[in-house]
């Protein structure tokens, strides 16, 4: 009989601790690319609103060209299912949504507000028995001011905040699509009913895409007066919605930042603002922030003297955000605005 | 670039599938890894590629030097060097502004102007992280534990994108000795790495950014707007935050290191389940532990002198841990409170007739307990701007008990409670599932991925919040 030769044996299965089986680079690359192909159709929703929400450019328009089609699969194939479950169980259906609609007041041409009156209201009285309601919004750069506030709030004891920080990072009022502010602060003066509202806008808006136009609107580049005029229709809007609910808006303006052509863009924007706020006195004012900033040259400053001549480190390292003393100094001014509107320490003297 | 974001997921598909594909060729797999790295580390701030560069030119150099020269002296005088250089660029890019505004202040507090000026510079991301690398490598070339690799290799050791950012910190010879041979393409732990990768994503994405939106931001932010117990309740959710983050960060870079065929030491092992501060440091961030001890405790002198030697050499090596995570004296308080618990410890186990008794299960209970509470301490510190935002924190723990607490949600607690669970599941459980997933076939491992993915990014908030660490 002749020799047969030993039959070939796949080598033995390698196992790792507790007895798992290693696999072979090629079913790490497979599995990942499979995983993660299926991931992005069961999550087909939530990833083209982050496409949609992305800066304008080519990194945009390649992920809407992918994102688009594939929540389209995605929703045929009812593989969209299982992420809008979680999402209402989570209480959070509307995530996904990308609402454009941009509802605003009457064109600033226009009466800004009919009932508004023609001389400052009355100083009302606030106290720890009877405080004024605030609320806090805007975006990434109102978060540090607005805690500086709430802890001089709680100080003076006759404001009480609404609720927290409503601070949104990457938003403004160009991009409703990113989140909606309009929409937002109209439901929020219905539900949260504020006597006081902060805010402070533009530190994204400082570019020229702007979404949701009224039909067949088009507008120019970031400055334009075609932009101008609509990005002061919602600055307008906003503040005539705080003012419809009786309610006084103190507007913080952007700061001097590291980037001096920014620094320009957001003068446009500060600006606009402040001419809106000087239109409805009583109703909305604007607080410039600018020089509180600006070094000794005029420039930006990261690390400000104080009177003491101690170094103060103002600005993050980004040299957009504020840090903890900017925030106490905005705060602070910030109070000064609301005292001068309302009557929040003559409690003090009577108690 | 993020690890959990769409343009890593692409990036980190290409680097695979070419990673293995070039693997079989050192010589060209190299100068693809460290082109990747470079790329990953561009998607930050391209101009920080040269100080990358230059970190690797600058230890190199030296570790030749160092190699080649016998007399002592001269090897001394070129370690000195290559530190001065090493520590050099972390003194100008990380501490310059803190050394000008204390200096400045201290000056200004007995009247005196002192004309130096902050320089608003940016920190580059993981200079810490690169330059103890760095640091490793020409220490241990000092001290003949190791020998100098060739330029690329090195190139590639310290560049490796997984680790470049935030750690771990991988010491020269765990990881060159890898890259000077081929890894096998026929065994690697997918299940493993795929399982570091889901739980990492889970902890960040969910945990850690849930709990940081929900609590620790206000509590921080504000805290005499909140209760005693919102405040309480905040700091315990911090001590999450922060585990569940950089934990998260470390496993992603664990298991994206082994799909590259790369292992990792460990970096966290339960360390809120520790039984003194002691024990905790041998579990928290345990490769940044092991360099301390290795690079500057034993150098210090360790404990080969008296009592009081040796606690100065603790409390230094603390201390100079805490102003490694940042330029500021809150940092430095976070470590002296660590300092002061590890010297008391050793006193306490030093006194004569000392004898540990042994652990009974209400013993180690209250131990835990304890030592969760001082690190919680700690971590008031180490989160605060200020020593006045942190004494704020401190005081409104205890003067506002019985106040409305809105913040205290059974989310905020759920995810207290997946945070300081996850420290007690026992070791057999991981094991058992990932055995499990090894056993599906590919289809079904892509399936169960897919799922893990759906379910963190539903949970997730919009948007990917940066990792606490890249700061440091």
């Amino acid at each position: 009989m002749a020799d047969v030769a030993t039959p070939r044996r796949r080598p033995r299965r390698r196992t790792a601790e507790g007895g798992r089986r290693l696999h072979s680079a090629g079913s790490a690359v497979v599995v990942s690319l499979g995983g993660l192909f299926i991931a992005m159709l069961l999550n087909a929703p939530g990833l083209h609103k982050s496409a949609t929400i992305q800066p304008q450019g080519w990194k945009r328009d390649a992920a809407l060209a992918v994102t688009g089609p594939l929540e389209s699969v995605s929703g045929a194939l009812l593989l969209d299912r299982p992420r809008r479950a979680i999402k209402a169980v989570l209480g959070r259906s509307e995530d996904d949504e990308i609402d454009t609609t941009v509802v605003v007041a009457p064109a600033p041409d226009e009466p800004a507000v009919d009932d508004t009156p023609a001389v400052p209201p009355k100083r009302e009285k606030f106290s720890p028995k009877r405080k004024l309601r605030l609320w806090i919004a805007g975006d990434s750069l109102v978060v540090v001011p607005g805690e500086s506030l709430l802890r001089a709030a709680a100080e003076s004891r006759a404001i009480a905040s609404v609720g927290k920080i409503d601070g949104r990072i990457a938003t403004g009022l160009e991009r409703p699509d990113v989140f909606n502010w309009f929409t937002h602060i109209r439901e929020e003066m219905r539900s949260k009913k504020p006597g006081a509202v902060v805010l402070l806008f533009g530190g994204n808006d400082d570019h020229g895409f702007m979404t949701g136009l009224p039909e067949g609107k088009e507008i120019g580049s970031f400055g334009s007066q075609s932009w101008q005029a609509e990005y002061r229709r919602r600055v307008a809007g906003i503040m005539d919605t705080i003012a419809r609910s009786g309610a006084f808006v103190v507007w913080i303006g952007l700061p001097i930042s590291r980037d001096a052509a920014q620094t320009q863009r957001y003068d446009t924007i500060n600006a606009i603002v402040q001419q809106e706020a000087a239109k409805r006195p009583g109703r909305a004012a604007y607080l410039d922030t600018y020089f509180f900033f600006a070094g000794e040259d005029g420039g930006f400053a990261e690390y400000i003297a104080d009177d003491t001549g101690r170094l103060v480190k103002m600005r993050a390292e980004d040299g957009v955000h504020f840090e903890r003393p900017a925030g106490d100094l905005i705060a602070e001014k910030v109070l000064e605005q609301l005292e001068e509107r309302y009557d929040l320490t003559s409690w003090r003297k009577s108690s | 670039m993020l690890f959990p974001t769409a343009t890593f997921s692409i990036f980190f598909m290409v680097v695979l599938a070419l990673s293995w594909l070039l693997m079989p060729r050192g010589e060209r797999w190299r100068p693809f890894m460290i082109l990747a790295s470079f790329v990953f580390y561009a998607g930050w701030d391209w101009r920080f590629c040269f100080l990358l560069a230059f970190s690797v030119v600058w230890n190199q150099v030296f570790a030749i030097a160092l190699h080649s020269r016998g007399e002592e002296r001269t090897r001394k005088l070129l370690l000195a060097g290559a530190l001065t250089g090493n520590l050099g660029l972390l003194a100008y890019f990380k501490y310059y502004d803190f050394f000008v505004t204390s200096t400045n202040n201290l000056f200004a507090f007995v009247g005196v102007d002192v004309p130096l000026e902050a320089r608003s510079i940016i920190l580059p991301v993981g200079i810490s992280f690169f330059t103890f690398m760095g640091i490793a490598y020409v220490v241990d070339v000092y001290r003949r534990d190791f020998e100098p690799v060739g330029f690329g290799t090195f190139a590639a050791y310290l560049s490796f994108f997984p680790h470049l950012v935030a750690g771990p910190i991988v010491r020269p010879g765990e990881l060159i000795p890898q890259f000077s041979s081929p890894r096998d393409p026929r065994y690697v732990d997918t299940s493993r790495a795929f399982f570091l990768i889901g739980t990492g994503l889970f902890m960040k994405v969910v945990v850690a950014n849930y709990l940081a939106a929900n609590i620790v931001d206000e509590v921080f932010g504000a805290p005499n707007q909140h209760s005693s117990l919102e405040v309480l309740v905040g700091i315990y959710a911090y001590a999450v935050q922060i585990y569940a983050d950089f934990f998260g960060y470390t496993n992603m870079a664990i298991g994206i290191a082994l799909l590259l065929g790369f292992t990792f030491p460990q970096n966290f092992d339960a360390p809120y389940s520790a039984t003194s501060i002691t024990d905790f440091w041998r579990r928290w961030h345990m490769t940044l532990s092991r360099w301390l001890r290795d690079y500057l405790y034993i150098p210090l002198g360790g404990n080969r002198g008296s009592s009081l030697f040796t606690y100065r050499n603790l409390m230094l090596t603390m201390l100079i841990g805490g102003l490694w995570h940042g330029a500021g004296w809150t940092f430095i308080a976070w470590g002296g409170i660590h300092g002061t618990a590890l010297v008391a410890e050793r006193w306490w186990r030093g006194r004569p007739g000392f004898v540990e008794r042994p652990w009974t299960t209400g013993r180690r209970a209250w131990h835990r307990f304890v030592t969760f509470q001082v690190v919680c301490i700690a971590w008031i510190f180490f989160r605060s701007d200020s020593f006045a935002d942190a004494w704020d924190v401190i005081v409104r723990l205890f003067t506002a008990w019985g106040e409305p607490s809105p913040l205290v949600t059974g989310g905020v607690l759920a995810a207290i409670a997946v945070g300081i669970g996850s420290q007690y599941v026992p070791r057999r459980l991981p094991l058992a599932i990932m055995a499990r997933f090894s056993r599906l076939p590919v289809p079904a491992q892509a399936a169960v991925l897919s799922l893990a993915l759906l379910v963190t990014h539903a949970m997730g908030p919009e948007g990917v919040a940066p990792f606490i660490y890249f700061q440091f």
